[in-house]
């Protein structure tokens, strides 16, 4: 709507601006000292950027730090959630958009209150369970109780899109004699491409940027550590100190791989998440 | 749909594709199929969810630790503690505060930013959508740490710097009880802003161009506009952003809390939920953690019906 004054769309530009500024000023901040000569941290703090750029922070952290064993960790645990949210929920999903069949309205519901239980809650059972059977500090460990809880949110948005799928071109399958699997296999899911790998981006990037349940689950010990955790630990380390310079490069280092992804899946990114939260 | 495809067949036998004149032809298959393809996801959340919610409901009415697996059955001590407990009290005031601050920071502000976007065009629109949604796809531990900096204690510290200019002496921020959890809480507001930035946005494009063009041909510019026409259709997202937030407050402080001061100094940062997680794992109070993880459900859970009900009179008024 082009209908109001200039002077009300300038003043709209100021304020958003300003926003922008706030918010992205303290990752300009993270970035700028981890390019600061170690030493010079403090030289002028309010200036994100020294005069000499450095990479020596991040020659330092990946010399001391695993830095490759944590991204490799990240990457099993990240990817086994999406992958299984995937393998799980495509097929559930199916079966709720178009079968009818007994419990299927009590079965979705308890599906869908499944996302309504704060994750904090679970955290003591499943480490207990995880604790019983020696999975704890490992992959599957990780992996599988997050798959759990997160699965619900996978299977309801995915029906709402196989939903709006025309049923005609599912009978048509049929007649020529598809049977159901092949009908999810070879029509459903491709046509369903772009929501079901929005959610696999979307349950990518929430799975990498866990912290509290990694930290539970695989801080026992340096070989399970994901990225989030093992920054976390280099931060606390006291031989770290006050080294802010390692501890930002490190941080950049850990931020760098979902921030690749958005940048360049931006458009899907936004979509997918607007979504969602308002279907979710 | 359903009922007509179901109504040509046998009754109660069936059960043929929703909406389809087509049966599967194999009469077993059609009763096992969507259990054999529902079977792994539910089974995923039995496990994972609601086995673990029995367990938590359970271990509430006994006394254990954590790391050893005796425990004794102790009735309802752990509510009655906990009800009797200040600690728990002040507990649950600042998960009060908390909310309070995330209904300014993660609906105030990015509802208002959000109207002021009504006249960009959609390329500007993108750019403050991309910008303030960055946070969001970053590792919540991991920006913490660039706030970590800035809050320093020391005098060097860049907001000490910054208050110096106005001549007032450096402060412990996060050592401090009367600063420490609104700075928390504006972490992570900082952090949440721009995601709900982007859905305000939206539920501001779904309302229909016809109806604002119509009412500004009418006669209602600016504050008219907004109060009448806008306002009153964006409603419905306006009330989702509030739950979303009352809800998320308690879990979006929590990864800067664990950082920076786990609850202290002296709770002054703790909250209901991060209670839960220490108790169970920096205390190895099972007992305790599980005794407020029901209360914390029970809460949650009345909220959410709360607003079911609120959303769906407030929806079929609309219609």
């Amino acid at each position: 709507m082009s209908v109001e004054s200039p002077r009300t769309r300038w003043f709209s530009r100021v304020v958003l601006n300003f926003a922008v500024l706030l918010v992205l000023l303290p990752l300009i901040y993270m970035v700028g000292n981890s390019l600061k000569p170690a030493g010079r941290t403090f030289e002028n703090v309010f200036l994100p950027f020294t005069s000499t750029i450095t990479f020596e922070n991040y020659r330092n952290v990946l010399e001391t730090v695993p830095m490759f064993r944590y991204l490799w960790n990240s990457v099993l645990f990240s990817f086994g959630v999406a992958i299984g949210q995937l393998c799980l929920a495509v097929p559930a999903a199916f079966a709720f958009s178009y079968y009818e069949f007994p419990l299927k309205k009590t079965l979705l519901a308890a599906v869908v209150l499944s996302l309504m239980v704060p994750f904090v809650v679970t955290y003591v059972p499943n480490y207990l369970f995880l604790a019983r059977y020696r999975l704890l500090n490992t992959t599957p460990g990780l992996v599988l109780p997050m798959l759990g809880i997160s699965l619900g949110f996978g299977i309801f948005l995915l029906r709402q899109h196989f939903m709006s799928f025309p049923k005609e071109i599912l009978e048509a399958a049929m007649i020529d004699g598809a049977g159901s699997w092949q009908i999810l296999a070879r029509v459903v899911t491709p046509a369903n491409v772009s929501a079901v790998s929005a959610l696999f981006i979307y349950i990518l990037i929430n799975t990498w940027n866990q912290f509290i349940w990694p930290l539970l689950i695989g801080g026992g010990r340096q070989e399970a550590y994901t990225l989030t955790v093992g920054v976390q630990m280099y931060f606390i380390n006291p031989e770290a100190g006050n080294r802010w310079g390692a501890i930002m490069a490190a941080s950049v280092l850990a931020a760098f791989p979902t921030v690749i992804i958005y940048l360049f899946m931006r458009k899907g990114v936004l979509r997918t998440f607007t979504e969602g939260a308002i279907k979710g | 749909m359903m009922k007509s495809a179901a109504s040509t067949s046998a009754p109660g036998r069936s059960y043929p594709l929703a909406g389809s004149r087509v049966r599967i032809s194999f009469t077993f298959s059609r009763h096992v199929v969507p259990y054999l393809y529902l079977t792994p996801a539910l089974l995923a959340i039995i496990m994972f969810v609601y086995l673990p919610l029995a367990r938590t409901l359970y271990l509430s009415f006994h006394q254990g630790n954590l790391l050893n697996p005796t425990r004794s059955f102790v009735g309802l001590d752990n509510y009655t503690q906990l009800l009797n407990s200040p600690v728990f009290h002040r507990i649950l005031l600042q998960s009060a505060h908390y909310m309070i601050f995330s209904l300014i920071g993660s609906v105030l502000i990015p509802i208002s930013l959000a109207l002021l976007t009504l006249h960009l065009t959609d390329k500007e629109l993108d750019f403050y959508q991309s910008a303030l949604f960055l946070p969001t796809v970053i590792a919540f531990n991991v920006v913490v740490l660039i706030w970590a900096f800035f809050f320093l204690a020391t005098p060097n510290g860049l907001f000490n710097r910054l208050i110096a200019l106005l001549d007032q002496p450096p402060q412990s921020w996060l050592r401090d009880p009367s600063f420490a959890l609104p700075s928390i809480a504006l972490i992570a507001n900082w952090k949440i802003m721009g995601f709900h930035f982007l859905l305000a946005v939206a539920g501001l494009k779904a309302i229909p161009k016809e109806i604002l063009e119509a009412a500004y041909v009418d006669g209602a510019h600016g504050w008219t506009l907004m109060r009448r026409i806008v306002l009153p259709l964006f409603a419905p997202t306006g009330l989702f952003l509030v739950t979303v937030t009352l809800i998320g407050s308690l879990d979006a402080v929590f990864t800067p809390i664990r950082v920076l001061t786990e609850g202290g100094p002296n709770n002054a940062t703790n909250n209901l939920m991060y209670a839960i997680y220490s108790e169970g794992f920096r205390f190895f109070r099972v007992g305790q953690a599980s005794a407020m993880s029901v209360l914390l459900i029970l809460l949650f859970g009345s909220a959410i019906y709360m607003q079911y009900r609120l959303l769906d009179r407030w929806v079929t008024y609309e219609r």
